[in-house]
């Protein structure tokens, strides 16, 4: 009980008062929910601008955006693509699992689709999770990921086939390295 | 300023809370008995003390910042908007999961929050200064090439290493809705348009194969003007001039390059619309164009393609539909209308109509391509029709490096057929085999089994070097 809260005290310090305790609660599954799990596999969240009316993106759609296939946001601001670097755990499960190509064949559906036009821009990459965070923050038509453990309140989360990360059934999950 | 101020008071106030949270962990460490769980109040209180640091830091960074004199712009960096991810994870969770209770799916995301900086004027004054930049160039340069050893036995030609095409595709970005995209051609040997050789074997000539300014307004709606390649069936627009992005070493008879002996309008000067048609699950797409179709001079000796004048004030113009639908990756099917009137010089005009459908399957590790078209020559004031039909299919499935394809291609074109008087009947199958040694490099090596009327058939060798730089 002490250690409860001891921990919501803790977000609350950091953080400012939330909005509910509802929204504390939940926040404190998600963590257990990742311990629980025994950090072998950590969610990975798809995150965009704050100004992005976008809350719900289905797997299929994340697909396009990922291939480039999709260019443009319902509002009708360019979708700029946010990557990580090759053979960082989060990119791999982004290609696994959503593009379902691996690193060469990538490759070339980007080469490829520059070269016919039909996509405007290849992905930007960055290399860390502070990178991605900062030039998510900055530009209104980015879009990219992060784990759990990187996110914090500057972006937005998109629920993937209305599911948030800590939801059951949620389909990114990062398979973090054993021994690491 | 007063938004310095407000951070400055949010964080000493976190800074009290949090101090005070350490002190409570000190005092119930005391009352505890158990080893570990006075060992995880350790930690505990060594992580507070580690955050109480870094807000201390936090505050003093604030402070510096207090002290420097504000931009004009008004706009702070990202840098000192954005905090340390441990912040506020959670609470970005928590507010997702709040939104989520709170308002429906379709529903607008909340508004930034005051402390946050206009992310379009920061974005927009970036990109602007970059742009103004005279020093730094916007042009993105991607180069293909390719040398080839072919060899066959038709009568007159001897085996050769051959220079191919050295592609460099020019890209940039001219603003947020503006591309520009080119692609500029080093190309040696003879051209041959419609039978007629021109141009020395051995020297280069530089050709500027496409040249377009596309505007992209959204996945509805985007233009284009400039010199491009006719959205004609599949290839002509998949594939351009780079072998390496080609499985096979060259293209199929069908979209052979005007300047190579092709009977298509492969290239047009004038604009086109494309984009999505809303249809759900179905993707479909649509491409329209007009522009100045081809010369019809009879007979070519000079380029086909109108770049600068059209010998008529008839526009040539093309219309297709392609569906990309969800539930087949990698599936698409479409056809296409090109209609133009061509003019060949003391002759009556003829009516050009183009009919092409495609149904192509490309996966990562295969593709199945299947095209076929119906080249209609009408000739005005009779009641002369030629049609041309023609079609390929090809297949390929890679396995690790190696990909072995196959390709049967045909094309018929009567004798007595007033446009394409060399080209008469050919078909036959291909076989070959890519490797891709790198990335970037590919090795090809295809056999080729042609069938011709009226002349000997034709086997051919080609071992091909195709490359990306």
């Amino acid at each position: 009980m002490l250690r409860r809260m001891t921990a919501i005290l803790t977000i609350v310090a950091l953080t400012g008062w939330p909005q509910s305790e509802a929204a504390v609660s939940a926040a404190l599954s998600t963590e257990s929910v990742w311990a629980q799990q025994g950090a072998a596999a950590e969610p990975l969240v798809i995150v965009v601008n704050r100004s992005n009316p976008v809350d719900d993106l289905s797997m299929a759609e994340l697909r396009r955006i990922f291939l480039g296939n999709r260019s443009h946001w319902a509002n009708g601001r360019r979708i700029t693509l946010v990557m990580r670097d090759p053979d960082e755990p989060e990119r791999k499960t982004i290609l696994r699992d959503v593009c379902g190509m691996n690193e060469d064949q990538l490759k070339n559906h980007f080469l490829h689709g520059l070269f016919t036009g039909e996509i405007l821009v290849s992905p930007k990459t960055l290399s860390t999770p502070t990178g991605v965070r900062k030039f998510i923050f900055n530009v209104p038509g980015a879009i990219g990921y992060l784990r759990v453990s990187d996110l914090d309140d500057t972006i937005k989360i998109v629920r993937i086939d209305e599911l948030f990360p800590n939801d059951k059934g949620y389909k990114l999950h990062v398979q973090n390295q054993v021994g690491n | 300023m007063g938004r310095f101020h407000a951070i400055f008071r949010r964080l000493r106030g976190r800074l009290l809370v949090t101090g005070c949270l350490a002190a409570l962990s000190c005092s119930s460490l005391g009352g505890q008995q158990a080893g570990n769980d006075q060992a995880v109040d350790k930690a505990t209180l060594q992580l507070l003390l580690v955050r109480i640091d870094q807000l201390e830091a936090r505050v003093r960074q604030l402070e510096a910042d207090r002290q420097r004199p504000v931009p004009a712009s008004g706009a702070p960096s990202a840098a000192a908007a954005t905090p340390p991810a441990t912040e506020a994870a959670a609470p970005a969770l928590a507010r997702a999961a709040s939104q989520t209770a709170a308002a429906p799916a379709s529903a607008p995301a909340a508004p930034a929050s005051a402390t946050a900086p206009e992310p379009d004027q920061t974005q927009s004054e970036n990109v602007m200064a970059e742009r103004m930049d005279l020093s730094k160039t916007l042009l993105r340069i991607r180069g293909f090439g390719d040398i080839s050893l072919h060899g066959d036995t038709q009568k007159g030609d001897t085996t050769s290493f051959s220079l191919g095409q050295l592609d460099l595709f020019v890209s940039s970005d001219v603003s947020d809705k503006f591309k520009f995209l080119s692609e500029i051609v080093f190309e040696a040997g003879a051209s041959n348009y419609y039978g007629v050789s021109s141009g020395s074997e051995n020297a280069f000539d530089v050709d500027v194969e496409r040249y377009l300014l596309q505007y992209s307004h959204n996945d509805y709606f985007n233009i284009s003007a400039g010199r491009g390649h006719t959205a004609i069936g599949y290839y002509n627009t998949a594939y351009h001039h780079s072998t390496w992005l080609q499985t096979t070493t060259g293209r199929p008879f069908l979209f052979n390059f005007e300047d190579q002996g092709g009977i298509l309008p492969i290239h047009t000067v004038g604009a086109s619309a494309n984009g999505l048609i809303p249809s759900g699950r179905l993707g479909l797409h649509y491409v329209a164009e007009v522009g100045n179709g081809r010369a019809s001079r009879t007979p070519l000796v000079e380029e086909p393609v109108q770049n600068e004048v059209d010998d008529q004030n008839h526009k040539a113009f093309n219309i297709a539909l392609f569906a990309r639908p969800e539930a087949i990756p990698g599936l698409q099917t479409g056809f296409s209308i090109y209609r133009d009137v061509l003019a060949p010089v003391n002759a009556p005009r003829i009516g050009e109509t183009i009919l092409a459908a495609h149904a192509v399957l490309i996966r990562p590790k295969y593709e199945w391509l299947n095209e076929a078209l119906l080249d209609r020559h009408a000739v005005n004031g009779t009641s002369s029709v030629f049609n041309t039909p023609g079609f390929y299919s090809q297949v390929s499935k890679q396995f690790g490096d190696y990909r072995p394809y196959l390709r049967y291609q045909y094309v018929n074109v009567a004798n007595n057929e007033p446009v394409f008087s060399d080209v008469a009947l050919r078909h036959g199958p291909s076989l070959g085999l890519r490797y891709d040694a790198s990335e970037s490099v590919a090795l090809k090596f295809q056999y080729d089994y042609t069938f011709l009327r009226s002349q000997p058939n034709v086997n051919a060798l080609e071992l091909q070097l195709g490359f990306t730089f």
